[in-house]
């Protein structure tokens, strides 16, 4: 294990000025994006990799993870000022921040959605801190056998939990998985699906993929939008005395903060329910057990903080399974297995042991970009308050450009090229008919992980299933797999025979 | 305005003077050259690529661009290079086995004889390792003695090629053996230090485990001992007629004209005196650095794929093909 020195000593890289100028960039690009309407962490995440080539593998994912944290608090601003969330989670900030800002106080509400966001993250990722290393100690004795079963395990529970019909989050996981299976096969090395490319010798490039399904086409999305609806106005902020935010107000919503970011915590923790959950789920309960409940959704400063806390801490959260057990629980999460591995880092408990001066400094780089977060947040208020107003006309052809840049960077010419044109006009269905993103891609990524373990349990096992009597915990999870699609399963089928009961009653 | 005249009819004159000389002497290189590499960025061909790119556009006068052609554990970038009529200013820097083992394990579009190999650098350190404190302990004899008793031992193989080696090496001495597949040394590592496989390929994850002994070398698959590992035996030693050296190679196609490569050469000689590629090469990736002439290089290539020919043949074909 590591000593106290070690982590003093990773603290102090990550208070390097060089690192933090690096995770101030990302903060600060990511509150950019996600004051963006049309911008989401996705995408950003996305064709942020490239860029990240050439930095060291602790800095490129220390600008990643700054970026997505940054996104998260940057959202709010757009939704209290344009009542348009600038990420999917914030639309639960819109409820009660829109109408504060109209009633003549948007830089209250700003205040409030930021010093939420801040307190939640920066709990959220003490919270990473204390429970991913214990965490990542056990799993570290985990076999092939382990974890084949845990893989097995998260994939049915996010295909389950994304939200959605059951079905259609195993369609998507489906897909997730035969694309994951394209390329040589681990065992006899024969080509797989790969129709004659060699390209797709060593499967399908994360890279074009991920750009593809999660920035362009959200580009093709979000052309669709504009031609429909143009103009929307957006709330100045004034100079008023009245509209700032006093000590005791911050005060009076610190209790919905704390019990929102409990909340964001846990639902981040848990694989595939994903930022709009928590946020929801803290709005609601900061309402039900308020004394006042009626003035919810006119502007309670209560609404927004709860909103904006469980929002931000469900990214630190997420994080938990990732580091801790090497699966990715969210979409952001699931870029950043993929921004290790390009960085020859394989992310998961091995991390613990064989890199655990990047983890900590890592750790203590998140800690650093919430303090950031809080810094961009207060003194660029106004800045982002104009950055709302940028039009879809130019971030598109913008983002559509630096899509295709960050493919060349990659060197994979004109096939990356294809590939990623291909990949858009699959993610732009995929979307418009509502198959859940987050079990795509996290099949994607997992399914060379779970094959490979998979196999080398039954090749271990010389094919006898009895040896899970001598693996208490994989046995564990093949049961909770079982009980979980029987649950989901059962409760699919009622939704759907309720609906046959109420058309045919009509 | 004459100044501005003056200085026109200069260059101009000098740019006419620079094409005639490329004309009679050839001053390779005149222009940017393209390193490519056949593995995606940020992996240790990468790292060192990189600094042996601006080592040798030092060395050139010219830059030296580093593109990245992944897939195929590197055949895509020589599958385009074999296709590439640049006259050396392509050239790729890669592993020894894409191009001795590759076009025997799958269809390839490129052999051998498509492409001269300049120069090699770089000296693999590839190896069968095994956990700490196994019933066999750290010794291959002892291994293979404990394998011959207990039938099913495990053993995790990251690439075709040592693949077939183990199982030459199984049919040789008669042993059963699981064999389960990995990939890279991420994949190997926490199966041999967990204990759940018995023994493994490793590329080169065990020179970083050489301080604290938690991945003995039973095998050096490089043609002599390893550096870090003096106590294992190679595989000639162990009584096993196999030469399966990796070698960091640069390599340009079959047509490129004699006064290129000979130039290409003494700039990467120069490089492997370099304590900055020394540095990142022995340091970082820890790999021995050596310069190995176009001839002795091309030589053991040969030898390599001959010997792997009959390999196969022996074993009556390749492992996992019914």
């Amino acid at each position: 294990m590591i000593g106290f020195d070690a982590i003093l000593s990773s603290f102090a890289a990550a208070l390097h000025y060089e690192s933090i100028a690096i995770i101030l960039g990302g903060v600060l690009l990511g509150y950019i994006v996600g004051v963006i309407p049309g911008l989401n962490r996705a995408v950003a995440i996305a064709i942020a990799i490239p860029l990240t080539f050439y930095m060291s593998a602790y800095a490129a994912i220390a600008f990643l993870i700054g970026l997505s944290k940054g996104t998260a608090a940057g959202s709010a601003v757009s939704a209290i000022l344009l009542n348009a969330p600038g990420e999917p989670s914030s639309a639960a900030t819109c409820l009660d921040g829109f109408p504060m800002a109209r009633a003549g106080k948007p830089r209250k509400a700003l205040k409030v959605g930021l010093l939420a966001s801040v307190v939640g993250d920066l709990l959220a990722t003490l919270l990473l801190i204390a429970v991913a290393i214990p965490f990542a100690s056990v799993a570290l004795k985990f076999g092939p056998y382990e974890l084949a079963a845990i893989l097995i395990f998260a994939l049915v529970f996010i295909a389950g939990m994304a939200g959605g019909s059951f079905l259609k989050g195993l369609a998507a996981g489906g897909m997730g998985v035969i694309l994951g299976t394209v390329g040589l096969d681990p065992e006899t090395g024969a080509a797989r699906l790969t129709f004659g490319y060699a390209e797709l010798m060593e499967g399908v490039p994360i890279l074009p993929l991920v750009i593809g399904t999660l920035a362009l086409a959200e580009m093709f999305v979000q052309l669709d939008e504009y031609r429909r609806n143009k103009g929307a106005s957006v709330i100045k902020l004034s100079h008023d005395k009245a509209d700032d935010l006093s000590f005791k107000e911050f005060k009076a919503t610190l209790p919905t903060v704390f019990k929102s970011t409990g909340i964001g915590a846990f639902v981040g923790a848990l694989p595939g329910l994903g930022p709009s959950v928590g946020a929801f789920m803290a709005y609601g309960l900061a309402k039900r057990s308020a004394k006042d409940p009626d003035s919810f959704g006119k502007g309670n400063p209560n609404g927004i903080a709860a909103a904006e806390a469980a929002d931000n801490a469900v990214i630190p959260a997420s994080y938990i399974p990732l580091f801790g057990l090497g699966i990715p629980g969210s979409v952001s999460a699931a870029l950043l297995v993929g921004a290790f591995m390009i960085h020859g880092i394989q992310v998961g408990p091995l991390m613990l042991r064989d890199h655990p001066e990047m983890l900590f400094t890592l750790f203590s780089g998140m800690i650093v970009a919430s303090l950031l977060m809080l810094a961009v947040g207060w003194y660029g208020l106004r800045i982002f308050a104009k950055v709302t107003s940028v039009p879809p006309h130019i971030v598109i052809p913008v983002v559509i450009f630096l899509c295709l840049a960050g493919i060349q960077v990659q060197g994979y010419g004109t096939f990356g090229l294809v590939t990623v044109f291909a990949f858009a006009i699959f993610g732009y269905f995929l979307k418009k008919f509502d198959y859940s993103f987050v079990t795509f891609l996290v099949a994607f990524i997992v399914t060379p992980m779970l094959e490979m373990n998979l196999r080398q349990a039954v090749i271990l096992s010389g094919g006898d299933i009895a040896i899970l009597l001598n693996r208490p915990i994989a046995l564990a999870f093949v049961v909770f797999t079982a009980l979980m699609a029987l649950h989901l399963g059962w409760s699919g089928y009622r939704q759907w025979r309720q609906k046959r009961l109420k058309a045919s009653g009509n | 305005m004459k100044m501005k005249l003056l200085g026109t009819a200069i260059l101009s004159s000098a740019m006419a003077f620079g094409a005639a000389g490329m004309a009679q002497a050839d001053d390779f290189p005149t222009k940017p050259v393209t390193m490519v590499i056949g593995w995606g960025a940020g992996g240790s061909t990468d790292i060192q690529g990189r600094v042996l790119a601006d080592i040798l556009s030092e060395e050139l006068g010219q830059p030296v661009n580093v593109v990245n052609q992944p897939g195929a554990g590197g055949g895509v970038a020589l599958a385009r290079l074999a296709n590439s009529r640049d006259e050396g200013y392509t050239f790729v820097f890669g592993t020894s086995m894409t191009i001795t083992f590759g076009p025997l394990s799958s269809e390839t579009t490129y052999e051998l004889d498509d492409f001269r190999y300049v120069a090699g650098v770089t000296l693999g350190q590839s190896a069968i390792v095994t956990g700490e404190d196994r019933p066999f302990g750290d010794s291959w004899e002892e291994l293979v003695e404990y394998a011959r008793e207990n039938p099913g031992m495990s053993y995790a193989t990251q690439t075709a090629l040592d693949r077939m080696i183990i199982e030459y090496i199984a049919q040789q001495e008669g042993l059963e053996l699981r064999i389960v597949p990995t990939s890279g040394g991420a994949g190997m590592a926490p199966l041999i230090l967990s204990g759940d496989v018995d023994f493994a390929y490793s590329g080169g994850t065990h020179s970083g485990y050489a301080e604290t002994g938690e991945m003995p070398v039973l095998l050096s698959l490089a043609e002599d001992r390893l550096v870090a590992f003096p106590d294992a035996p190679t595989l000639p030693e162990a009584g096993y007629d196999i030469n399966a050296a990796e070698i960091r190679v640069a390599m340009v196609p079959k047509n490129t004209p004699d006064a290129h490569v000979e130039r290409l050469a003494e700039a990467l000689e120069a490089a492997t005196q370099d304590p900055r590629f020394i540095e990142i090469t022995e340091e970082r990736i820890l790999m021995p650095v050596t310069y190995i002439a176009e001839d002795e290089v091309t030589q053991t290539l040969r030898d390599q794929v001959e010997g792997y020919q009959a390999l196969i043949e022996e074993l009556g074909g390749l492992p996992g093909e019914e």
